[in-house]
């Protein structure tokens, strides 16, 4: 829950002395805790882990109900029929059903042929990043975060299985360290990561220039409510303890309307440089925890936790 | 074809995403129905079976044996359709299927009885046609698709252990192999070597009971539909169920000391001893099963002189109130087997995930033990199809969870239930007989709680 963000870290050089002082025999501790639960699925990140899995579906539906079904595809004979209209209100049900069934396959089929490139900033521990890695559908995937001590925490793990040790790499990089020529995704992810940042629309202008064109940016953060501080901070931090005290700043939480707003910002802005004008917000998903039984998406988008699309254009 | 693994001279270590353990009925469902999604169709399976199958199991769809084999189940129409699902159920030899539309139950002592009828509210089909079919469903999928599913069959599973590093279940197999896999999944039996591995309690008892089972055929004296028939007797139910052509398999569940007699007789004493079961009260059965212990040469006269009197004495429209007589037995047919209760805590562990006779059994008389195996095995494809989507390691328990919080409660309450049953059936003690006759007329005449009987029994399949 809480990529621990120092932007100038001494503590990567101060672990590889062969003495160990006493800020380092600190920092090891704290490395060895944090390496021992950050994976333990019923340990203190299990919310995380939760939540992952709604992460993941949001990610795979944006993605699949976004595919065009009949891109690239002139002869008529061989088009899916798509209505302008929901079939399923309209048709008899055995016709509906026909037609949702050939959109289906096709869909199926389309999905099974991409092969997306994903940069996961703010990695942490890598919870998402070793998701997307198991995809047949992902090529491979970069995470990259600001703490030494949690890559540390994601590399070691990720050599635990062979389905993700070839596909993932990890860097300690910020986002706008990279070279924007060279690293090019279908997918960039920022999970939990923007109510952390000091500036977060510098880093979401850093990401946009990692896009390809017809490419994908998943956000998930907080809206500032009434809701959120309850949920977030009141109960999670100081009631029931879920969340380590500290892990949330309640001025930083940006409102979904906020992030709608500064991609419209972008849209009317004179400069034609700015690459807000390729993206589109795509959709938005609310969602909430429920103690003892996980997360759940919900209809409202403006309140609590949510998740949010931005799409390029091709 | 199948990539069959046998004895390897130099030993391999393999990695596996799932390992399943053994080539029953679950094991071969749950193989079959992982390679037909096309979610999860792309992991690496391993099959493991101690003995020989792949051999019994061709031959027996390409030259069906004459008789029908003693080991039968009846399975409900949500089993079906979910064999169909994943393109079985076609490969089946459906002339050794029989679907019937009728139950029967009756009491023993008391005679009160309770109808069920509801178009076919179950198919009769023996379990080498299951295991058959589904393995030549699983040698198409494998002939269409890249990643194959590797039986490893006259392979016996030595040791398991946990890899030090990785945690992965790691087990050494008898041709000197080893196998490492994400997920282990226990379809070995109710002993599973898994469970153990997994250091899962199992909990339940014996209930001192055998099921004698036999393959008979009626006397053909007259037409009849296909009807499951069930007579609750004091010391458990005999119960015929119908195969084609006027076969029947039956399942006398009884004590240690009645079981070990029936099998002791001679193939006409059985026949008899059969017809004696379905219709004579449960005093002349007391008579005779001491007749039978004590070796009586006057045995067969006995028995039939009192199914003479008692088919004199019949109605002619209460005739069909009973099964027909069995006239026929096909030899070596009789069997027994042990009846007990069981229930694991948990189905699944870090890594582990157990499936069907590993996880419970139950007593035969509600025919649902398989059953309640095959609903495990869609359960957890689809926990496992809904993990592989969201690129979750299959093994992890939050991939496996939802498999135990959907299964292990509906077990639990069908295991009691049927537990009860069976308790309720066991006496001869008047007030009980009269209590539980007396309900089981009342809930006959209730036609909405039958119709709510008869869709937990077939499972409530929209067929």
């Amino acid at each position: 829950m809480y990529p621990l963000r120092r932007q100038f870290s001494h503590v990567g050089r101060l672990l590889q002395q062969s003495k160990l002082t006493a800020t380092s025999e600190i920092e090891m501790s704290h490395f060895n805790q944090l390496a021992s639960t950050w994976w333990d699925v019923n340990g203190p990140q299990r919310i995380l882990h939760k939540m992952n899995l709604l992460r993941m579906d949001f990610i795979n539906d944006t993605i699949k109900s976004h595919l065009k079904l009949n891109k690239g595809i002139t002869n008529p004979e061989e088009q899916i029929y798509v209505p302008p209209f929901n079939v399923d209100n309209v048709l008899p049900k055995e016709i509906a059903d026909r037609i949702n069934g050939e959109q289906e396959i096709r869909r199926q089929q389309l999905w099974q042929q991409l092969k997306l490139d994903a940069l996961d900033i703010g990695c942490g521990g890598g919870i998402l990043s070793e998701s997307l890695a198991r995809l047949p559908v992902v090529n491979r995937v970069k995470g990259i975060d600001l703490s030494t001590e949690v890559l540390e925490v994601a590399r070691q793990h990720k050599e635990l299985d062979p389905m993700v040790r070839e596909k993932l790499t990890y860097e300690l990089k910020a986002v706008e360290d990279l070279d924007p020529k060279t690293e090019q995704y279908d997918v960039v992810t920022m999970f939990e990561m923007l109510e952390h940042v000091n500036y977060p629309a510098e880093v979401l202008k850093a990401a946009l220039r990692h896009v390809k064109p017809g490419g994908w940016i998943f956000i998930s953060t907080i809206n500032r409510d009434l809701i959120s501080w309850f949920t977030t901070i009141f109960m999670g931090e100081h009631i029931l303890k879920i969340v380590p005290l500290g892990t949330h700043t309640y001025d930083k939480y940006i409102n979904e309307k906020e992030l709608g707003q500064w991609v419209e910002d972008g849209h009317e802005n004179p400069d034609l440089d700015d690459l807000r004008k390729q993206f589109e917000v795509a959709g938005s998903k609310g969602c909430v925890y429920l103690p003892c039984y996980g997360w759940k998406f919900t209809d409202n988008a403006e309140v609590g936790n949510y998740f949010m699309a931005l799409k390029r254009r091709e | 074809m199948f990539q069959v693994i046998r004895r390897f001279a130099t030993s391999v270590s393999n990695v596996a995403d799932i390992v399943i353990i053994g080539g029953g009925p679950a094991g071969l469902t749950l193989g079959t129905a992982l390679k037909n999604s096309p979610i999860t169709k792309h992991l690496k399976i391993h099959l493991v079976e101690g003995g020989q199958i792949i051999e019994p199991l061709t031959s027996f769809l390409e030259t069906p044996p004459p008789n029908y084999l003693n080991r039968v189940v009846s399975l409900t129409p949500s089993t079906i359709g979910f064999l169909d699902s994943i393109g079985a159920w076609s490969h089946f030899n459906q002339e050794r299927t029989q679907s019937y539309d009728d139950i029967v139950t009756y009491d023993g002592v008391s005679g009160a009885r309770m109808n069920f009828e509801h178009p076919n509210i179950a198919t009769m089909v023996e379990t080498t046609n299951i295991q058959a079919g589904l393995l030549s469903r699983l040698n198409e999928l494998n002939s269409q698709q890249e990643v194959k599913l590797v039986i490893q069959e006259d392979t016996k599973v030595i040791s398991i252990a946990k890899d030090s590093i990785t945690q992965w279940p790691t087990l050494q197999l008898s041709n000197g192999d080893s196998l490492t896999c994400r997920l282990l999944l226990g379809c070995d039996g109710y002993n599973s070597p898994v469970r153990h591995f997994a250091g899962i309690e199992s909990r339940g008892w014996s209930y001192n009971r055998w099921g004698v089972v036999a393959t008979l055929k009626f006397a053909d004296t007259e037409f009849r539909f296909p009807t499951g028939w069930q007579r609750f007797l004091p010391t458990g139910p005999l119960a015929l169920l119908p195969l084609p052509n006027g076969y029947t398999s039956i399942v006398w569940s009884t004590t240690p000391e009645l079981a070990e007699m029936l099998l002791s007789l001679d193939e006409t004493e059985f026949l008899s001893m059969v017809n004696a079961g379905t219709r004579l009260s449960t005093e002349e059965l007391s008579m005779i099963y001491d007749l039978a212990k004590s070796k009586s040469p006057d045995l067969l006269e006995q028995i039939q002189w009192r199914l003479n009197l008692f088919a004199d004495k019949l109605k002619p429209a209460d005739e069909e109130d009973f099964p027909l007589q069995v006239a026929e037995i096909v030899t070596g047919s009789r069997a027994r087997f042990p009846l007990k209760l069981s229930h694991a805590d948990t189905y699944v562990e870090d890594r582990v995930a157990l499936v069907g006779d590993a996880a419970h059994t139950t007593h035969p008389l509600a025919g649902q033990g398989l059953n309640m195996g095959q609903e495990d095995v869609k359960s957890l494809v689809e926990a496992l199809e809904r993990a592989t989507s969201r690129g979750l390691d299959i093994g992890n328990s939050l991939a496996l969870e939802p498999y135990f919080s959907e299964r292990w409660p509906k077990n639990h309450v069908l295991l009691g239930v049927v537990d009860k049953i069976h308790k309720i059936y066991s006496t001869d003690f008047a007030p009980f007989v009269a209590a539980r006759s007396f309900g089981v007329d009342v809930l006959n005449s209730l036609g909405p709680i039958k119709d709510f009987m008869v869709g937990t029994i077939s499972g409530n399949s929209k067929r």
